[in-house]
């Protein structure tokens, strides 16, 4: 093991562990300076990640164990998918893998848990956003696997690190497919990370709210471990967005310095885009995003003319 | 190895003979799970062992028997599913003379599927073939006989013999052409072998229950008996799916491309089809049915994989996509098993199996209900579980398509992709609902407030299968080298030891540290988590108590996807309001998705078809005159045709 991939490892580890609140931070404020605010500061979600492990949890009555694992199963899966996207193209082997596909079995996982605890606690508010967020996961997935999949032909394999690599230099300028692999890949984005115009974030209105349904019911150390599950998640497809979409350097100290400076210009994107477009029509956003998928499928079209 | 082979085969018929004495029916079942686990064990030692047993494939009609790798495999899979039906059915079969009935029809529904994989003729193959469609048909019948139940008797007899036409001209063909067991018989492109492939996927599929030969499968595998469903799902489609590898990878030399095109058409349809409308079926074992349509299009779509990267000449991907083939339908069998037999635990336990009549069986049979949980999360491809496994392997297959495929059969492969990917997502979506409404939340009928657990063995039945759900997807690597050997063109060699997936040009599938990763954070969670201080209280619905009528239903959790597939799906709603005085007296609504294949596809054709019969009768009007003014008019016919030169 050299000194660059046990820096990589630490860089993938710490990152994904501790300062993805943080990106969830800068985004909001960023948003709040957008829309004349003062804002609360990037640090706020570290403020409610502590208010929320002193609280005391509650227990839905008639619950299952399903209820009660279900935050934490969320939380596993985040962070086994932490240990799989590497933050650059070293990455030590960390006892998952680095596959791309096996990715997208970890964020199912995750839905699973959160959609399963919505039926054991009954709650309406809960299932309604537990069917909407599964049914939009269904075009999510396909823009999800396709775009990876166009990533992982220009790279030759699908293992991250290697298409990190194989990604770099002047390849997102240069490779059209890799282009429209993009456009689906920020789509992927926004509804992952639950933004607009897909989700609002900042709402807990029924009849706007996708994500912050199915978490209704949970408090204290449950729903602290749900929203570090949130931040984790935006960790995760930002890095993935930075260290592949996104023009990067092929050295690797190169790349760990300038992932910082990636991933925060890809939050003020996402806090521009929050305060310039509104949330959607729920019925509209599979339409959107299928339209991503149909554009990643053009990209590997297009890499296919390319290569023939 | 001879020996065991025929104690297995005694056992089985032994059994069968017995269970149909009066008051020997568990000890009958019980000698047919010995019997069947024997010809596993057979099975797994030729897999393993590699050294065959018995005669070699041959084109003669002369009835042969055998056992080679591929057969070892499917027997095994026929164990694993057959040993925990069998002990699960000595318990649920009752002891009437149609259970007995039905006990010793299994044991000849055994055998014919045994037969089927080890004939190594054409004319042994057939035999069993046909063995295999009539007995569950006599099956079904001797538990019920409505007339509903006549009615789809009838749709599956009709439809897999019409269909089954085409394993009748394969195997012929093939015999004809010396093909069987013999891959360099047939010539590369000629028309034969274009017709073989075409009726072999027509014949096979329409017994896999591929979209759009499938109408039958949704009807009559739900009311079969839950442990002949368990066979019927689980193991008669794979041996479906046996008969198209066999046909298409092995005798059939290299198909032409659009071989392996039709079969990633035909799997993408399935897959997605299948799934989309197993989210409409108000009926578990009905859903159940409609979901192996889709496990079955995505054993399609990797055989379709394997087919197109052989033909470009990625002969190592082909052979993982062939693996990836036959793990998903091992895999299937085992959880589809699992959940067909939970399903008859449920309807003993409750009496009915309406998805929105049921709720709170996790608490009520935490041993059954968990099992079936298990086999819930590994259909619905969660990680850790066997679904998992060898769906990653069909995406890596698929994936493989476009990188070496060219741009038009890379284009399909892209799509099929994107299908593979969508219908997992929709596994998801599918089977969240149907562990909600049947294992979580409270008790929807009085029936299931008061379910209790089943009888041991049908309990035992439902945590072995379960187990091997966890099992195979813990250590899928122990056995995939063995499953990619089975390709012809796979170099035989001792292949590595590993419990995952490592694969070339993957970031590999390490499963065994899936399981460890995640459950070693969820149990580190747990510890962090504390002792809880929670509160309890009742469930938020903006102040209202949550009474039984709001609780949510099938309908209305599918209702989003139903709203954005409108166009595709055409659902049908009626809302019907009755006033009287200017008063609302009665609102009723109905909305139903219809299935498009049945009502645009088959229909049309029957309707047609009874039309023509009705034209057809009228000639037939029974009276002697009639039909010699026929004679006379034909004998005038020909006469003219001859004097103006036609004929002669």
């Amino acid at each position: 093991m050299t000194s660059q991939s046990v820096t990589a490892g630490a860089a993938q580890v710490v990152g994904g562990v501790a300062l993805s609140p943080l990106l969830v931070g800068l985004t909001q404020q960023a948003k709040a300076r957008l829309q004349g605010r003062r804002g609360a500061g990037p640090l706020q979600p570290y403020r409610e990640l502590r208010r929320l492990w002193g609280k005391s949890g509650v227990d839905v009555e008639g619950t299952t164990l399903v209820y009660r694992l279900a935050p934490l199963l969320v939380a596993a899966a985040m962070g086994a998918a932490i240990l799989l996207v590497p933050a650059s193209s070293a990455a030590p082997g960390l006892g998952v893998g680095h596959d791309a596909l096996a990715l997208a079995g970890l964020l199912a996982l995750a839905r699973l848990a959160v959609c399963a605890a919505a039926w054991d606690t009954s709650n309406g508010f809960a299932l309604q956003g537990a069917s909407r967020d599964l049914t939009l996961s269904v075009f999510v997935e396909a823009a999800l696997v396709l775009s990876l999949a166009v990533a992982a032909l220009v790279a030759g394999t699908t293992n991250l690190p290697g298409v990190v690599a194989g990604t770099a230099g002047g390849h997102p300028w240069t490779t059209p497919a890799l282009g429209l692999a993009a456009v689906a890949f920020a789509l992927v984005v926004i509804a992952e990370t639950g933004r607009q115009p897909v989700d609002n974030p900042d709402t807990h209105l029924e009849l706007t709210m996708i994500h912050e349904g199915p978490i209704l019911e949970f408090a204290g150390r449950d729903q602290a471990f749900l929203q570090w599950a949130l931040a984790a998640r935006h960790w995760l497809v930002l890095v993935l967005a930075a260290s592949i979409f996104l023009p990067h350097p092929h050295g690797i100290w190169w790349q760990l310095a300038l992932l910082p400076v990636s991933l925060v210009l890809l939050c003020l994107a996402l806090a521009v885009t929050e305060t310039l477009v509104a949330k959607m029509r729920i019925l509209l956003v599979p339409r959107l995003i299928g339209v991503g998928a149909a554009v990643a499928l053009l990209g590997i079209v297009t890499w296919l003319v390319d290569a023939a | 190895m001879t020996a065991l082979i025929v104690a297995g085969l005694a056992g089985i018929v032994l059994g069968g003979v017995l269970s149909s004495l009066p008051d020997r029916i568990a000890a009958g079942l019980w000698l047919q799970a010995a019997g069947a686990l024997a010809l596993g064990l057979a099975g797994a030692r030729v897999l393993y062992g590699g050294d065959d047993w018995g005669a070699p494939f041959t084109s003669e009609l002369t009835p042969q028997a055998g056992i080679d790798g591929m057969t070892g495999f499917f027997l095994a899979m026929l164990a694993l599913v057959a040993c925990p039906a069998l002990v699960f059915a000595s318990a649920y079969l009752p002891r009437t003379r149609a259970g007995r009935i039905t006990a010793a029809l299994g044991a000849a529904f055994l055998l014919a599927l045994i037969g089927v994989l080890c004939a190594r003729d054409a004319l042994s193959f057939l035999f069993f073939w046909e063995l295999m469609t009539l007995v569950p048909a006599a099956i079904i019948l001797t538990g019920t006989s409505t007339e509903a139940a006549r009615h789809t008797v009838f749709t599956y007899v009709a439809i897999t013999h019409l269909g089954g036409a085409g394993t009748w001209i394969a195997l012929l063909l093939l015999a004809h052409e010396g093909a069987i067991g013999d891959a360099t018989a047939l010539s590369e492109g000629s028309g034969v072998q274009a017709v073989i492939a075409v009726a072999a996927i027509i014949g096979f599929g329409t017994k896999a229950g591929l979209m759009p030969m499938h109408v039958w499968l949704p009807r009559a595998h739900p009311i079969a008996p839950a442990s002949i469903s368990a066979l019927m799902s689980g193991v008669m489609v794979a041996v479906a799916a046996y008969g198209l590898i066999r046909v298409l990878v092995d005798w059939l030399g290299p198909p032409p491309s659009w071989v392996g095109a039709v079969m990633l058409v035909l799997g993408g349809l399935s897959a997605l089809g299948g799934i989309t409308y197993a989210l409409f079926q108000r009926d578990l074992k009905r859903l159940l049915a409609y979901s192996t349509v889709e496990h079955l299009g995505v054993v399609a779509l990797a055989l379709g994989a394997c087919l197109l990267l052989r033909r470009h000449g990625a002969d190592e991907w082909a052979s993982f996509a062939l693996g990836a083939a036959l793990l998903h339908t091992l895999n299937h069998a085992t959880f589809k098993a699992l959940l067909f037999l939970g399903a008859g635990t449920f309807e003993r336990a409750t009496g009915a199996l309406e998805l929105d009549r049921l709720g709170g069986l996790l608490r009520r049979m935490p041993w059954s209900g968990g099992a079936f949980l298990v086999g819930a999360l590994a259909i619905a491809g969660m990680p850790l579980l066997n679904g998992f496994a060898s769906e990653w392997l069909t995406l890596q297959a698929l994936l493989r398509v476009p990188a070496y495929a060219g741009v038009w059969d890379g284009t399909l492969g892209a799509l099929a992709l994107a299908a593979l990917a969508g219908t997992m997502a929709l596994a998801v979506l599918c089977f969240v609902k149907v562990i909600g409404l049947v294992l979580l939340g409270p008790p929807r009928r009085s029936a299931c407030a008061e379910a209790v657990e089943p009888p041991a063995p049908m309990r035992w039945a439902l945590v072995a299968l379960a187990g091997a759900c966890v099992v195979l997807g813990a250590v899928p690597g122990l056995l995939l080298p063995r499953l990619t050997g089975l390709a012809p063109w796979a170099d035989p060699g001792e292949p590595p030891v590993r419990p995952g997936l490592d694969l070339p040009g993957t970031g590999n599938l390490p499963t065994l540290g899936f399981l460890v990763v995640v459950c070693g954070l969820t149990g580190l969670l747990w510890l962090a988590r504390g002792s809880r201080r929670a509160a309890v209280s009742p469930t938020w619905a903006s102040g209202q108590l949550v009474e039984p009528q709001l609780l949510w239903t099938s309908a209305g959790f599918s209702k989003p996807l139903r709203l954005v597939l409108e166009a595709v799906l055409r659902p049908q709603r009626e809302i019907e309001t009755t006033t009287s005085g200017g008063v609302v007296q009665e609102v009723s609504y109905a909305g139903r998705v219809p299935h498009l294949i049945d009502d645009r596809l088959y229909r049309p054709v029957t309707s047609g078809a009874l039309l023509a019969a009705s034209w057809a009768r009228r000639l037939q009007s029974g009276r002697l005159g009639t039909y010699v003014l026929y004679l006379i008019g034909l004998v005038v016919a020909l006469l003219l045709a001859v004097r103006i030169g036609a004929i002669g």
